[in-house]
């Protein structure tokens, strides 16, 4: 039993924060494009600076979007500034659904256990 | 490029992050610097303690290099599979060079030399010059041009030098010891006939011309890397 249970944590949850950085960023950009400083303001202003790492790490996350098809890149001048601009493709929006759903159903299962729910008091 | 950026740039290169990945990851990253420095000197720093705490807000250096070199998809091929890149790529590289550089010699001879017993050593003028040109030239430099191309992909990837050594030692091989052979013969019914022949025994003809065109091959395409990680080395050191 124990080790059918911890087969499926494996395959569904491997680390808690998997997948938390792609969900803001795919959530930002379905709203609108952005280049890499505007979209690590808007998850500060927006998380409230909870969510706070080294501003630079958003950009392996955003390669790699970019590289699974679910964003696309464009370069784009404004004001006098060239920058790359990323939007959502529409396998981005199929991600971020997937991700919002297993995000939702994770957080309601902790939510659970942290309001003292029935399994968590089983064990004298 | 500011010191941290070159450090941070030679890191993810040695730690196999394909060359266009780093370019633009740096792009990118002084791009976010200069966003923030200048929103820093709006809140009233001076350029100097703007570009510091820019910088601290950017990451430490560890996190910024582990944050790429975690992500096997941006790893180059010469990285993955060096083998591949470095020995069985170049291979197959000349293998289509050479096949092309036939080609030539093959339609060359039908179109130019349709009654010479041998599209060599038959002098031939205007474009059938040029036309048969081509095709030595390729034939000929295909082994030095891939040659430099692993040398040029070993330097950009920062490869340890085995790699690139190994892939040099068979094409040079290859590229001296091969020899065509062109004759007018009949063979089921094709009458142009076309090979390439490789020298393999020492008592051979042409063995000893064939074995001075390798080593100049290995000498012509090794020689620019090995200064390279020379001078690389000794810039190091000093």
């Amino acid at each position: 039993m124990y080790h059918r249970f911890s087969m499926a944590a494996r395959e569904t949850n491997p680390n808690f924060m998997n997948g938390v950085p792609e969900l803001l960023i795919l959530k930002l950009l379905q709203q609108q494009e952005m280049y890499g400083y505007e979209i690590v303001q808007a998850i500060l202003s927006r998380t409230n600076s909870v969510i706070a790492a080294g501003e630079g790490v958003v950009y392996p996350v955003l390669h790699g979007l970019e590289r699974d098809g679910a964003l696309r890149s464009r370069r784009k001048t404004v004001g006098g500034r060239s920058r790359i601009y990323y939007s959502v493709t529409p396998a981005g929006r199929r991600r971020l659904a997937d991700l919002k759903k297993t995000w939702s159903s994770l957080a309601s299962a902790i939510q659970s256990v942290l309001a003292g729910g029935q399994h968590g008091e089983a064990i004298p | 490029m500011a010191k941290p950026f070159h450090e941070l740039r030679e890191r993810l290169l040695r730690a196999g992050v394909a060359p266009r990945h780093v370019r633009r990851y740096l792009g990118e990253l002084q791009e976010h610097v200069a966003d923030l420095k200048a929103e820093e000197e709006r809140h009233g720093l001076s350029a100097a303690d703007a570009e510091q705490a820019a910088l601290a807000r950017l990451g430490n250096m560890d996190d910024l290099a582990v944050a790429m070199i975690g992500k096997r998809q941006f790893q180059s091929w010469s990285a993955r599979a060096p083998w591949v890149a470095f020995c069985i790529a170049p291979l197959l590289c000349l293998a289509a060079a050479w096949g092309l550089a036939l080609f030539i010699l093959a339609s060359g001879w039908a179109i130019f030399l349709p009654q010479a017993e041998t599209p060599f050593n038959v002098p031939v003028h205007g474009f059938a010059m040029l036309y048969f040109g081509l095709g030595k030239l390729i034939y000929f430099d295909a082994p030095l041009a891939i040659g430099w191309g692993i040398g040029i992909i070993a330097t950009r990837g920062r490869s340890k030098p085995i790699w690139p050594l190994a892939g040099l030692v068979p094409l040079a091989w290859f590229g001296g010891m091969a020899q065509v052979h062109a004759s007018r013969i009949i063979t089921s019914g094709a009458i142009d006939h076309i090979s390439v022949t490789f020298s393999r025994r020492i008592q051979d003809p042409g063995m000893s011309g064939s074995l001075i065109q390798a080593s100049a091959i290995l000498l012509a395409t090794a020689l620019p890397y090995l200064v390279w990680r020379m001078q690389k080395a000794f810039s190091k050191a000093a």
